[in-house]
């Protein structure tokens, strides 16, 4: 087990050395740079040129590149060259935002798909199946700009019973904390919630067809008691990796949930960061969202051998 | 400024009308007097009569630097308006007043000028305001960023006294106090503040506001400075800075209550807010936008060519589509509320002498390749108006929309044959053309070259007498209008809405959100 969880750690540690490398190459070969975003349309090539040297960006890629992995190694993740301020600072504010959303979107999507894929699968074919399908179809297709700012105009405009937006941390005020978080969750929990029910749907069916299942229903047992210790047992290990994926997808990748609420999260300083070419603060952000992929991928695979012996072998 | 609005507004640029004070010839004192004095009456005592609440303001994005001479970024001014100060400031008609100066003169040669300072005043932090703090901040904007430009003219700063500064310059600059008063880019911060570096970090300046903290990417708070040198305020316990991005969700913010006060109203959602709860007001603003053809591609070389688009195109239409009515055309760049404004309007619309016009040059089947930002929407839209316009006489506009950096560095590189944008925030007639028309100016992108604009920009720098100075400017704009060296579009109006609950507060024409006798309740 160590040596399988050691093997997985180095596997992570190259994984995030080739991101590293993909986005460094990537943001370079951008147009425009950090000094040229900085002085705007007052461009001048004399203090662009002054700028560039004190930043050492005029320095050759490969130099830039190792100086800034050196400095990562030891935990320095550089400073932004927006805001002055240390990456790991501007990553530090936005983190505990950012779990938190992820979190509650997460939560709301498990609590539309479980019940919805469950109820579709073992109501095939039947009008509640088509409902929850069509649910998840639309789900996945309303863009969540459109769908966020809806809520925003029926729960905070027309009827006020919710901030519309805002950030305000647990630790604060709880209360105002989860009413706040609310509708943002909602908006990206849809989504999740919609793909994940497919997958439980899909999931659950297959479990169903298992011969053990159609053995159990045989000899008579009840058939809450099939889908209970049957069907369900099996059922979930394929609805903990895409669950995963979609917790890792949610931690990066809700950036427009995030403009949208005014939430202060990981993707809009990245979003941010990507316009105003910060090379650290996007370097950095990327950093920590695929350790946050690769550890979750990472906990995932340790759970299944929790839920599935056969695994750990 | 730049325009950097959304994440970076540009820089704001300046002011200008000083030029009275060293008009008559040197030597006099300029003192404005002491009903010009915020301070006057009760001095350094004056301070705040905070009596309560917080003003929750919402701004469309996030402050970069905090540091008021390094950041670019126009919500960073938002909030540093209220914590700073500049030796002279612009009034209300954007004339210079006393600031952290209250009096100044100048040699009979115009080229020494000495400043006294106000007494009395501390920052906020406690450590008290002197001279050193002054040569400090001006020489650090002098030898680094992007306002150097401004004190170009500065050859030396000395302080000559404790509360006294003078100023040694190369060339007479009648629009010294204009330069130094332009924006909070020019701010005087504690001399020890530079010397620790903690500038960017925490804000130390002897504005009625003082900065308390920032939490990344959702606010920035300020509190009332007890100690404010000004006469009135600050009357507000406090101000909150919140970032909100989107433009529908910070409206239905300010409708809701949930802030009190909001950066801007896009010109679509004017007529909507109108008649609620809410106040909605607009003043014509110092920004103009435009567009410019890059002169060293043909056929653009041609200002005959330049002419004949001008003609095919209707700024009124532009105007309106891109603005709705909150803008208005003008054929030159200075808007009509400026005590520079010159009235020129030499072209007309008229489709069929630019087709003959163009026709005459031998230019058929021109396409060209547009470039605007998704930064700024307004200018997607007027490059569409503009492509439906030049179809009607045979040119093929292909619009290319880029994020604001591609497009920056695009236009460094000469990389268009058009661009469309808009320049911010400028006072002063020197902000409007010459880093933009002049041979040498180093935001001329589009090389626009004629000796006979540099000649009136190079003497508009010199002249000290005001009307001379006018007459120099008009000249020059007449010039630029008739080469099309820009094609003018329009003067936007800026428009901010805030609660019932907000008294003394108008949105300003050089976009500047002072707090400072702002109430609530």
């Amino acid at each position: 087990m160590t040596g399988f969880v050691l093997r997985r750690i180095g596997q992570a540690l190259i994984a995030l050395f080739g991101v590293s490398v993909v986005v460094f190459a990537l943001v370079h070969l951008v147009p425009g740079d950090p000094i040229r975003a900085a002085l705007g349309t007052r461009f001048d090539p004399e203090i662009y040129q002054v700028l560039l040297e004190r930043s050492g960006l005029d320095q050759p890629l490969g130099v830039q590149f190792f100086d800034w992995l050196g400095r990562a190694l030891t935990g320095d993740l550089g400073v932004s060259f927006r805001s002055g301020r240390a990456v790991t600072t501007e990553l530090g504010d936005r983190l505990p935002a950012t779990l938190l959303l992820a979190g509650g979107s997460l939560l709301v999507g498990l609590i539309i798909a479980i019940p919805a894929g469950i109820i579709s699968a073992v109501r095939q074919g039947k009008p509640v199946d088509y409902a929850a399908s069509t649910f998840a179809q639309v789900g996945v297709s309303v863009p969540d700009f459109w769908f966020g700012i809806l809520l925003i105009l029926l729960f905070s405009r027309t009827l006020g019973w919710l901030p519309p937006g805002g950030y305000v941390s647990l630790t604060e005020d709880p209360v105002e904390a989860l009413q706040r978080l609310l509708l943002p969750a909602v908006t990206a929990g849809v989504v999740t919630g919609s793909i994940l029910t497919r997958f439980v749907r899909s999931s659950v069916l297959e479990a169903m067809q298992a011969d053990h299942v159609r053995l159990a229903r045989a000899k008579g047992m009840p058939e809450r008691y099939v889908l209970r210790h049957h069907v369900l047992r099996n059922a979930w290990i394929p609805v903990v990796t895409i669950t995963g994926l979609q917790l890792a997808t949610l931690l990066g990748g809700i950036v427009v949930v995030e403009v949208v609420f005014s939430w202060p999260g990981i993707g809009r300083l990245a979003l941010d960061a990507v316009y105003g070419r910060d090379y650290p603060v996007l370097q950095g952000s990327v950093l920590v969202i695929a350790a946050g992929f690769l550890l979750i991928n990472l906990l995932v695979d340790l759970l299944y051998g929790r839920l599935d012996p056969r695994i750990r072998s | 400024m730049r325009l950097r609005h959304r994440s970076t507004l540009t820089v704001v640029s300046l002011l200008a009308l000083v030029a009275t004070a060293c008009g008559g010839g040197g030597g006099e004192d300029v003192d404005l007097g002491d009903s010009a004095d915020p301070g006057a009456e009760d001095g350094a005592d004056g301070g705040s009569d905070a009596e309560g609440g917080t003003l929750v303001a919402a701004i469309g994005g996030e402050p970069d630097q905090l540091d008021p001479h390094v950041t670019t970024s126009g919500f960073t001014f938002r909030v540093m308006e209220n914590v700073y100060d500049t030796l002279v400031q612009p009034n209300d008609e954007l004339e210079m007043e006393p600031a952290l100066a209250t009096e100044w003169e100048t040699s009979d040669d115009l080229l020494t000028w000495t400043f006294q300072l106000r007494e009395g005043v501390t920052f906020h932090d406690g450590s008290e305001f002197d001279a050193e703090d002054v040569v400090a901040s001006l020489e650090r904007i002098a030898e680094e960023g992007q306002n150097s430009f401004r004190l170009e003219a500065v050859e030396d700063f000395e302080a000559s006294g404790d509360l006294e500064v003078t100023m040694t310059l190369s060339r007479p600059a009648p629009n010294l106090l204009a330069q130094l008063g332009a924006f909070k880019g020019m701010a005087i911060v504690s001399a020890d503040d530079i010397e620790s570096g903690d500038l960017n970090e925490s804000p130390n300046g002897t504005g009625p506001f003082a900065f308390e903290g920032q939490s990344g990417g959702d606010s920035i708070t300020l509190t009332a400075n007890d100690d404010y040198w000004g006469e009135e305020g600050p009357h507000l316990d406090g101000i909150e800075f919140r970032i909100i991005p989107e433009e529908t969700v910070k409206l239905t913010n300010l409708e809701t209550g949930e802030v009190d006060w909001i950066d801007t109203v896009p010109p679509q959602n004017v007529a909507g807010l109108s008649g609620g709860d809410l106040t909605v007001e607009s003043v014509p603003s110092n920004d103009y936008w435009y567009a410019a053809f890059n002169i060293e591609r043909e056929p653009f070389d041609d200002p005959e060519v330049r002419r004949a688009i001008r003609q095919a195109v209707d700024i009124d239409a532009i105007t309106e589509a891109a603005r709705f009515d909150a803008a208005t055309p003008n054929q030159t760049a200075i808007p009509e509320s400026s005590v520079w404004y010159h009235e020129y309007a030499p072209f007309e619309t008229d489709v069929d002498a630019a087709q003959t016009a163009l026709d005459e040059a031998g230019v058929s089947g021109l396409s060209i390749d547009l470039m605007v930002t998704s930064e700024f929407p307004e200018t997607i839209t007027a490059a569409e108006v503009i492509a439906s316009q030049l179809d009607e006489v045979g040119i093929d506009v292909q619009i290319r929309t880029e994020d604001f950096n591609t497009w920056l560095a695009d236009q460094g590189e000469g990389e268009f044959d058009a661009f469309i944008l808009g320049w911010l925030g400028n006072i002063d007639p020197d902000d409007f053309y010459y880093a933009q028309h002049h041979s040498e100016g180093v935001n001329n992108f589009h090389g626009f070259v004629d000796e006979e604009v540099d000649q009136l920009l190079d003497d508009g720098r010199q002249e000290t007498d005001e009307d001379a100075r006018k007459e120099l400017y008009d000249q020059a704009a007449e010039r630029i209008v008739d080469q099309v060296s820009y094609l003018y579009l329009y003067n936007p109006d800026l428009v901010q809405a805030w609660s019932s609950e907000v008294s003394g507060y108008s949105p300003r024409p050089d976009q500047a959100t002072r707090f400072v006798t702002t109430r609530l309740g």
